[in-house]
């Protein structure tokens, strides 16, 4: 009968029959230096790095000094940096909203049979794919006050033309449209993956105990999917606040500063004015913000996830 | 409470017809069972009186209403089904209580409602549990808690005891029993468990393939069925059946083995046609005279002994409630209870 040694982490322990288990030696770093060499490099020093900066004043070109919490006492005294906050949250909330919304519905208009499904739930997946700098361009096109079709398409129904993105007032509404017309059809693909999970039969009983469409949609659907719809949202809300490439290309934050969002005040910050400390304490900050929101998601999806719950 | 018209239904998956036509009148507060082999089509039939299948042909009422094209919610019917098809993201209390809570009921009502079907049913303890964190069984009892709960029209279930335990089944049946007395609501019982169809039903109602073999009370099935499938599928262990025809006014079977006619039975209708003697186990005797033959298999239960009996090459399966020394390989004479035995056609089934 041969011994059960514990197992220790690095350690092989071979068992040959017969005769003492064979201990080879810990050798695994070799294993582990380059992944955490990887992972300073990569991770923590850039991250070190805005971190150190953000507590020196520094212009490129110029020389460099330490400032303290200069840049955050600064930061805090910025209307304009306030302003790029609320539109991030504003931008981002509807970016969130108004893809889940679509999404959701798509997700089950297609979850349901009828001819050419197929056929159309590809057409409707192509905004995904285009390019983000593509669909600014048809878009700031589309949205033209005198020649873009939208405008066309609002005297049709006799609605006055709009400004869209080139008017203050609506330049982030005009945004979203956008970020929504391509991003619903990720929520939707999402949707219909969870509405392909759920099982048909607890539909038959709530036909039988008398349940209609909307209350079997809001009883069963909607908790069913629920944690998928928590992804979307996760995925949503990143992708949102993450959001610069169509926002660059459409207004670079314009008209004034109307639709300026965290990432392009930074981004303007940083490589327009070269306030690399400055713009690094944004950063900072910025990430705080995300990390936050995060923290609110990842507590909603536990409370969504029936799958794991053990009661209430 | 209400009646229940089945007529002339039919019933066709794409080409496939599943249920050919079927009529069955059920009185309001009738307990009636479906029974018949697996894939004759009971749960489809039970799914069309629901209104989760369409009815292809014929005419389905419930009371005064036909309710071919009624939704299944606005039927008023509680049904349990074979698969459960419990609410996976609700509480055992809330899968029995959904029902009352959409329609708006008073929540103290509900709740009281709730623990009542829970304490028959002997839930009680597992009321805040996940469907999921119960065994068969107990998920079973939850299908049939969320229908007793309800007050319907009418009552339907689909073999609701198949997963118990058989002394929790026993137990089962007489509580629905017991709530059929209680409630009278007129209920719809598919099984494939002769005791159950026996001990419960008011009427039974034999399905194979389709079509109805036959309709009554259980112990006319049983005394009197209508046909081989009725009268091979209603009683355990199943009837002996021996070919062979008449002859000179008795029974001469293929192997040559003689049998008295069936009481009751003239030798003139029987005489000339291929024909199938039937006899129950439980209708023969060791009583020393008789038939001769061999015991081939003999299985003591106890309370009765089942055994099997060579008779020059027909075997015979025999029930026998005394209890005899018999051994297997030994002779013994066997001697049939002419009162309960049956002649059917052979080849249309029928019996004379
Ligand atoms: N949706 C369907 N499409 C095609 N065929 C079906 C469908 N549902 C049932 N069937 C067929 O109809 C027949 C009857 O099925 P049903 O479920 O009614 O049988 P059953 O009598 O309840 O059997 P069991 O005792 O095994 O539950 C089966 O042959 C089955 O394959
Ligand atoms: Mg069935």
């Amino acid at each position: 009968m041969s011994a059960i040694a514990p197992e220790r982490a690095g350690v092989t322990t071979q068992a040959i029959e017969g005769s003492q288990p064979v201990r080879l030696a810990p050798n695994y770093w070799p294993f582990v230096v380059p992944a955490l060499v990887v992972v300073g490099a990569v991770i923590v020093f850039p991250w070190a790095f805005t971190l150190w900066m953000s507590v020196n004043s520094w212009t490129l070109g110029q020389s460099r000094s330490f400032a303290g919490m200069e840049n955050y006492l600064r930061l805090a005294s910025d209307p304009r940096f306030w302003e790029s906050l609320w539109h991030t949250l504003t931008y981002t909330f509807l970016s969130v909203v108004a893809p889940m919304f679509f999404g959701t519905v798509a997700a089950l208009i297609f979850d349901a049979r009828f001819p050419l499904r197929g056929l159309l739930r590809g057409l409707f997946v192509m905004p995904m794919m285009a390019t983000p700098v593509a669909v600014a361009l048809v878009w700031t096109m589309m949205f033209h006050p005198q020649l873009g079709v939208l405008n066309y398409l609002l005297s049709l129904v006799g609605i006055p033309a709009q400004e869209w993105i080139f008017n203050p007032n609506t330049v982030i509404p005009s945004l979203v449209a956008v970020e929504t017309w391509q991003w619903t059809p990720l929520v939707m693909l999402i949707v219909l993956g969870g509405l392909a999970s759920v099982p048909r039969e607890p539909f038959e009983s709530a036909e039988i105990d008398g349940a209609n469409a909307w209350q079997q949609f809001r009883y069963l659907t909607l908790p069913m999917i629920a944690p998928f719809l928590m992804i979307a949202v996760i995925i949503r809300t990143i992708d949102a606040l993450k959001s610069f490439d169509i926002i660059y290309a459409m207004t670079q934050g314009g008209p004034g500063t109307a639709s300026e969002t965290i990432n392009i005040y930074l981004y303007n910050t940083a490589f327009s004015y070269y306030d690399m400390g400055y713009g690094s304490a944004m950063a900072v900050v910025f990430f705080i913000v995300i990390v936050a929101l995060s923290f609110i998601l990842l507590m909603l999806r536990q409370r969504s996830q029936w799958i794991d719950a053990e009661g209430k | 409470m209400a009646s229940v018209t089945i007529n002339n239904v039919q019933k066709a998956f794409g080409n496939a017809k599943i249920i050919h036509d079927v009529s069955v009148d059920i009185a309001d507060g009738e307990f009636v069972i479906l029974v018949g082999p697996s894939g004759c089509g009971k749960s489809t039939l039970l799914r069309m009186i629901a209104g989760l299948e369409t009815i292809s042909a014929g005419k389905i009422a419930i009371g005064e209403h036909t309710v071919n094209n009624l939704r299944a919610r606005d039927r008023n019917i509680a049904m349990v089904f074979q698969n459960y098809a419990l609410y996976p993201h609700m509480t055992v209390a809330d899968n029995m209580g959904f029902a009352l809570r959409i329609k708006k009921a008073d929540p103290a009502d509900t709740a009281s409602r709730v623990k009542r079907a829970a304490s028959i049913l002997g839930l009680e303890k597992l009321l805040d549990r996940y469907p999921r964190q119960l065994s068969g069984g107990q998920r079973q009892r939850v299908a049939m808690g969320r229908a007793i709960v309800r007050d319907p029209q009418v009552f339907l279930f689909d073999e609701p005891l198949s997963n118990l335990d058989a002394k929790l089944r026993v137990q089962m049946r007489g509580e629905i029993k017991a709530l059929h007395q209680r409630l009278g609501t007129t209920t719809i019982y598919v099984t494939h468990d002769q005791i159950e169809a026996m001990t419960m039903a008011d009427k039974i109602v034999v399905l194979h393939d389709g079509l109805v073999e036959q309709i009554g009370a259980p112990l006319d099935l049983y005394d009197r069925p209508a046909n081989l499938f009725v009268a091979g599928f209603i009683g355990s262990p199943a009837m002996n059946f021996i070919h062979g025809h008449v002859e000179e006014g008795i029974f001469r079977s293929a192997g040559g083995l003689t049998l008295p006619l069936p009481e009751g039975i003239q030798p003139a209708e029987a005489a000339g046609r291929e024909l199938v003697y039937g006899i129950r186990p439980e209708h023969i005797r060791a009583t020393g005279q008789g038939l001769s033959g061999t015991v081939t298999l003999m299985e003591a239960t106890g309370s009765e002994i089942f055994a099997t009996v060579d008779c020059g090459g027909e075997v015979i399966s025999c029930l026998f409630r005394e209890r005899l020394a018999l051994k297997q390989g030994e002779a013994v004479r066997i001697e049939i209870d002419r009162a309960s035995a049956h002649l059917f056609d052979a080849r249309t089934g029928q019996r004379i």
